[in-house]
């Protein structure tokens, strides 16, 4: 670890060969979605490079496709995110650490006895099979095998904050949708279940978007004095609860309010064509291009709460509905079942195993009322009611009845 | 219902104003939600959602309005009299309609052939008229939660919660429409059945009279 006089990540970024120009600018992106000033970026930078030491993490990978990591670990060409990233020692990292077998998961323990960390878990936790999932050790036999869940039990217990990244991890993600199977549930919703405390944040999308991991890195390191403690009471969070329907924890997740405090739609680029009423009724037409919005092939933007419009995907490139495609929701919770099927607008809604639009059932309905109030028509005007009514009884059938009775039993 | 006669004292022009104030906001919601719910023409986004969020506003003033003044108007409490009382005490049970209930669902199924005695309106006929006081309210509320100046509000986020996001909101708040579209269709037909007298009464608020009553 290199710990000279420029610190770490000086080192780090003269080897990757990134200018101090683009860092800066990079930095300045940072301070965006952290709701900072943009001149605050040198001050980012500068903390950045001068901080000395590295901060420890572990990196776990639940039930995952691993799309997470490729997100973040863009290794063909050095990316700014990447090596901030760098930042935090990973003493492990599944799919780009050098350590194998027994080595590598004493990384797990000896960290988790030491404590002083943060663990960043990828993928959702799997509960089913009693748990034998993500199996490390050979057979439960052996000495120091362990379970999947027991492996996360273990390295959140002590760390000082967990990192959700990924919608798996932060309530399943896909792997939870219907009908999930692998009894696959959320990080949080897990952890409340087993009694472990350690705060959570929560970061979904499918996968994590590296920009909003990298703005949090930051404000841990650098607002928050690499204390996660100050970092849960300065970074502003939004709180949104569901009841998980694999543990039954109710469970209230925590995600920074400057990233998924707002919808797609609030600052979508093709907002101007919604209101307009100027709509894409066909993926690649002319419309598309046009920039016309993307409500009536199925876009979940109005649903969705990230900041995706504004921090953009790939490298700041460009974005779902920026590139011609609806939003499908990968932010939100039980994203799956509440957006699919994704070019339609509402989500089906799921009778045994079919699932039917709600537009369907409410013209099958009102067409089945119709028809029964046509026939009813017919039959009252077979029964000559229709004009002055039907002829009005004079007493009430109860009253008829009781009289009746009474003088029967006379 | 029987030929009888339709008096003013039935609907005072206040309720006529507040049921034609009612109706027009249902209609504008109703266009503006199947409109906003899939955009069936172009060119209309922003005022189909304006003339949505105008109209909410709109019924739940005048629905809450209509309910105050129940206890304070008064309306005839039968059919076939001017006599007034307050008008809440049509909308709750009253002597008239005891024992009732049944024998109004055999009419309406032809299981029998005269009509049955009842108040100026008739029990399944209150049950209906009352069920769109919570229906309009529970309407307001899912509609609240999907808004986005007003689904963070605690009381809001919480029903969010509750039916597992904004999406599933915006579908029961969807499904609400055909509730109330059901509820119009069945009502406006028992309305009319027989012939346009209540009609008459309610938007023109013209009486009509048989001859040998007045
Ligand atoms: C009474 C208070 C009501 C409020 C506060 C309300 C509010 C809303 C809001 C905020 C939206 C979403 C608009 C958007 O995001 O652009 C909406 C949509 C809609 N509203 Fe209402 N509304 C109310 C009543 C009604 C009524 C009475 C009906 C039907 C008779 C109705 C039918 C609809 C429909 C069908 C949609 C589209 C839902 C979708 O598929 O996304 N609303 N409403
Ligand atoms: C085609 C549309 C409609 C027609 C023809 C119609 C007709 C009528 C008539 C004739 C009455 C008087 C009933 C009587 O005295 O027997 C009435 C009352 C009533 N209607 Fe409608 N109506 C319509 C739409 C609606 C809608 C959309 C609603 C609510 C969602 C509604 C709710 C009521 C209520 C609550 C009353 C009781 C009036 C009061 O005392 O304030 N109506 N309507
Ligand atoms: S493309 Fe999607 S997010 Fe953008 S304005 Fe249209 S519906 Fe909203
Ligand atoms: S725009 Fe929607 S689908 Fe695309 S990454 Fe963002 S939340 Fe996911």
């Amino acid at each position: 670890m290199a710990q000279e006089a420029h610190g770490a990540l000086h080192d780090l970024l003269a080897v990757r060969g990134v200018t101090r120009r683009d860092f800066l600018k990079y930095c300045g992106s940072v301070a965006a979605m952290l709701g900072l000033s943009e001149t605050m970026a040198p001050q980012i930078a500068a903390a950045l490079e001068a901080a000395p030491k590295l901060m420890p993490a572990l990196w776990l990978n639940g039930g995952s496709c691993t799309g997470c990591t490729e997100s973040i670990a863009q290794v063909d060409t050095p990316d700014v995110a990447t090596i901030v990233l760098d930042y935090l020692s990973f003493e492990y990292f599944e799919t780009i650490m050098a350590a194998a077998g027994s080595w590598a998961e004493k990384n797990i323990t000896k960290r988790a006895e030491e404590g002083g960390y943060i663990l960043i878990y990828e993928g959702s936790v799997m509960t089913g099979q009693d748990g034998y999932t993500l199996f490390v050790g050979g057979g439960p036999e052996n000495e120091g095998a362990k379970k999947g869940t027991e492996i996360l039990a273990e390295a959140a217990k002590n760390a000082a904050a967990v990192i959700a990244v990924g919608s798996c991890a932060v309530d399943g993600g896909w792997i939870y949708g219907y009908p999930n199977a692998s009894e696959a549930t959320g990080v949080a919703a897990f952890l409340q279940k087993e009694g472990i405390k350690t705060p959570v944040v929560n970061m979904p999308t499918c996968p994590v978007n590296p920009e909003w991991v990298v703005a949090m890195v930051v404000q841990l390191l650098i607002v928050a004095d690499r204390d996660p403690a100050k970092f849960l009471e300065v970074t502003p969070m939004v709180k949104r609860t569901y009841t998980d329907a694999v543990t039954g924890e109710k469970v209230g997740l925590l995600m920074p309010k400057a990233i998924y405090g707002q919808t797609i739609h609030d600052n979508c680029p093709r907002r101007g064509h919604f209101e307009n009423g100027e709509f894409v009724t066909e993926l690649g037409s002319k419309e598309e291009a046009m920039g016309y919005c993307l409500y009536k092939v199925g876009c979940k933007g109005p649903q969705t709460f990230t900041q995706c419009p504004v921090t953009r995907w790939n490298r700041r490139a460009s974005w779902c509905v920026e590139s011609g495609a609806p939003c499908i929701g990968c932010g939100g919770l039980n994203w799956v079942d509440n957006n699919a099927p994704f070019l339609k607008r509402t989500s089906d809604i799921r009778i045994g195993d079919t699932g039917v639009q709600a537009g369907t059932i409410g013209a099958a309905v009102g067409a089945v009322a119709a028809a029964g109030l046509v026939l009813h028509g017919i039959g009252m005007k077979a029964a000559g009611r229709i004009g002055d009514g039907p002829p009005m009884e004079e007493m009430k059938a109860y009253d008829r009845k009781r009289l009746a009775k009474k003088g029967g039993d006379k | 219902m029987a030929g009888h006669p339709h008096y003013r004292e039935a609907h005072p022009l206040i309720f006529v104003i507040t049921h034609w104030i009612n109706l027009i906001c249902m209609v504008m919601l109703a266009f503006s939600g199947f409109y906003i719910h899939y955009p069936f023409f172009d060119g209309f986004m922003g005022v189909a959602r304006g003339m949505h969020f105008v109209a909410m506003y709109v019924v739940i003033i005048n629905l809450t309005f209509r309910i105050i003044a129940a206890f304070f108007v008064k309306t005839a409490q039968s059919l076939d009299s001017r006599e007034v009382d307050l008008d809440i005490k049509n909308w709750l049970p009253q002597e008239k309609n005891r024992h009732q209930f049944f024998e109004t669902v055999k009419y309406y199924l032809f299981l029998r052939k005269e009509g049955v005695i009842s108040a100026k309106y008739g029990s399944l006929q209150k049950i209906a008229y009352l069920a769109t006081i919570p229906l309009t309210y529970l309407q307001a509320y899912t509609g609240f939660a999907i808004y986005g100046p007003t689904m963070d509000w605690g009381f809001f986020s919480g029903g969010l919660d509750l039916v597992g996001g904004p999406m599933n909101m915006r579908i029961i708040h969807y499904l609400g429409m055909w509730v109330f579209i059901l509820f119009t269709m069945v009502h406006a037909y028992l309305a009319n059945i027989y012939n346009f007298a209540p009609s008459k009464l309610i938007f023109l608020w013209k009486e009509t009279v048989p001859e040998g009553k007045h």
